[in-house]
């Protein structure tokens, strides 16, 4: 089982592993699997606790009242480069203890209340088999899909341009753009990892509903997982300068028994901050032991 | 040309100067773009074969001037680009030709940053504006870009180069010392002249452009998709039980 260490050395290279370490440790505190320490995300982000069930209400308190910079369009500023601190580079989700492959975690789902994915009980020990057996997607150097591009690894660049919002990710030089034009989504047949997103803005908060995606994403490195059926809504809303609110809901009929919720601060990375270029397949040379042991992730239902 | 229609252009309204620009019709979403060219196969003008069509090359005066024994590497390249051109690898195709490469590309810009999106292996290409190269011993394979206006032209110096990338299917190539110079002006809302200059001590004897036009892709709902080739090759591989623990 050795190969699961390469695992999460595909999705981080020794060196932007070092830059995540660097990034998240003066702010969330944190200290990956073998943690145990009290003070883990323990400090608190634009005044809120950092863990997720505590963050959340105290964040949308916040969101409330702030009153962000603004564009000369009258929307919110979030230009910049930034950072989920509290997700471990989607290592885990739910609840982690840390073991030898992947880091503690305390979960970033805030509803259900449980902190769990809410599985249909046909679908119950799938994860674990996806962990056993298959490579994430991520590790092959696919996209990351969505909303895993907004927590995944590393740092995320988002621009802002009169009818378009887009994220670029220093993972595997990815982007998303996401109209806010009030234009439609793309036809049903068409499949794309990382979907079609559509935004507006409800007061300070730029909405983004996501249809049209691909089973063949996950949303952490652990192996959880969902359907082509998938459909995602994402809330995105300043609390502080420096922090943005994310809030994200998932509805996969297919796979999950109800929505569910995750919660998670942005912390903006310093001023200047470039997102620069990661090649990820054209210099994957891990993948080829990966698949000694791992097969490739090519959705719920693999073509033959 | 007025300097308010080239912003719109690359749709620059965060910039406090240009509020006029959000009344400006069809200026409010960035737009989509590009190439009508066969560079794609050859950047010089070639004949027809089969599964090429014929074309009229983007390099001005039809010369790339290759330095004495540089062009044997170029016909070595050719001979082997089925499996060697980056782009029958799914590799990043670089610049200049991620520009007129047929794929669809999205220019999203905002002061401080411009960004272009390909629909070839989801290419994220930064131009970083007034700013300057970070130093160092940096191979990127889309280059590092840097960004300013001249007017109503905007400049992009872009260094920092990896030797992988070519320039077309015809195996045309370049070193890592690689230095290109391009120049974007707006003809009409439209249409934009581009224009490169490229230089590569290593292998060419001087300086030499490149230039084509880039048009606006004007369907209503036009959106630039996915193509992500390493990944069907990777799932026809798995097919033919070729990849995977056995």
């Amino acid at each position: 089982m050795v190969i699961h260490a390469f695992r999460v050395s595909v999705a981080s290279t020794i060196a932007t592993a070092l830059a995540w370490f660097l990034v998240s440790a003066p702010v969330a505190g944190q200290e990956g699997g073998a943690g145990g320490a009290a003070g883990f995300r323990a400090a608190p982000i634009a005044g809120c606790p950092q863990i997720s069930r505590l963050f959340w209400p105290c964040a949308e308190a916040k969101a409330a009242t702030f009153n962000p910079a603004r564009n000369p369009d009258g929307t919110p500023n979030m230009n910049g480069a930034w950072s989920p601190v509290t997700a471990n580079g989607s290592q885990n989700i739910e609840d982690f203890a840390g073991d030898a492959f992947l880091g503690r975690q305390i979960s970033i789902i805030v509803d259900p209340p449980d902190g769990k994915v809410p599985y249909l009980p046909q679908w119950a020990d799938k994860r674990q088999d996806n962990w056993d057996h298959y490579i994430d997607p991520i590790g092959s150097c696919y996209f990351t899909g969505v909303p895993r591009q907004v927590y995944g690894p590393r740092g995320q660049a988002f621009i802002q341009a009169p009818g378009l919002f887009a994220i670029v990710s220093e993972f595997a030089h990815q982007y998303r753009t996401i109209p806010t034009d009030n234009s439609p989504h793309i036809g049903d047949s068409l499949r794309l990892y990382m979907g079609d997103s559509r935004g507006h803005w409800e007061g300070n908060t730029l909405v983004v509903d996501t249809t049209n995606l691909t089973d063949r994403t996950w949303l952490s490195i652990s192996g959880h997982f969902h359907s082509e059926a998938l459909h995602v809504t994402e809330r995105f809303t300043l609390i502080d300068p420096d922090v943005i609110l994310y809030e994200t809901t998932l509805v996969d009929p297919k796979v999950f028994r109800q929505p569910w919720t995750m919660a998670m601060p942005l912390v903006r990375f310093e001023k200047g901050h470039e997102v620069w270029e990661e090649p990820c397949f054209e210099s994957d040379h891990d993948l080829p032991f990966l698949l000694m042991e791992h097969k490739l992730w090519l959705g719920l239902n693999p073509p033959r | 040309m007025s300097a308010r229609a080239i912003v719109s252009v690359f749709a620059l309204v965060i910039a406090v100067s240009v509020p006029a620009l959000a009344q400006t019709p069809g200026a409010t979403v960035p737009r989509v773009w590009e190439a009508l060219t066969t560079a794609n196969f050859d950047i010089q003008d070639h004949a027809a074969r089969p599964g090429v069509p014929a074309g009229q090359g983007i390099v001005e005066g039809n010369e790339i001037p290759y330095k004495p024994g540089a062009i044997a590497k170029k016909q070595e390249n050719a001979r082997k680009r089925e499996t060697d051109d980056p782009e029958a690898k799914c590799f990043l195709l670089g610049v200049p030709r991620t520009m007129y490469a047929p794929f669809p590309f999205q220019i999203v810009y905002s002061p401080a940053y411009m960004a272009i999106f390909s629909e070839y292996a989801h290419t994220t290409r930064s131009v970083f504006m007034n700013s300057e190269h970070p130093p160092g011993l940096i191979e990127w394979f889309m280059g590092d870009s840097r960004g300013r206006w001249e007017g109503d032209t905007l400049v992009v110096d872009v260094r920092h180069f990896t030797d992988t990338t070519w320039f077309d299917r015809a195996g045309n190539y370049h070193s890592a010392d690689l230095h290109v110079v391009e120049r974007y002006s707006l003809m009409t809302p439209d249409h934009i002249r581009y224009e490169a200059t490229i230089e590569d001590p290593n292998v060419y004897s001087r300086p030499w452009k490149i230039a084509l036009t880039l048009y606006r892709r004007k369907e209503p709902n036009v959106r630039v998709l996915e193509y992500e080739c390493y990944a069907y090759a990777q799932e026809e591989a798995v097919r033919r039980g070729e990849l995977g623990p056995k």
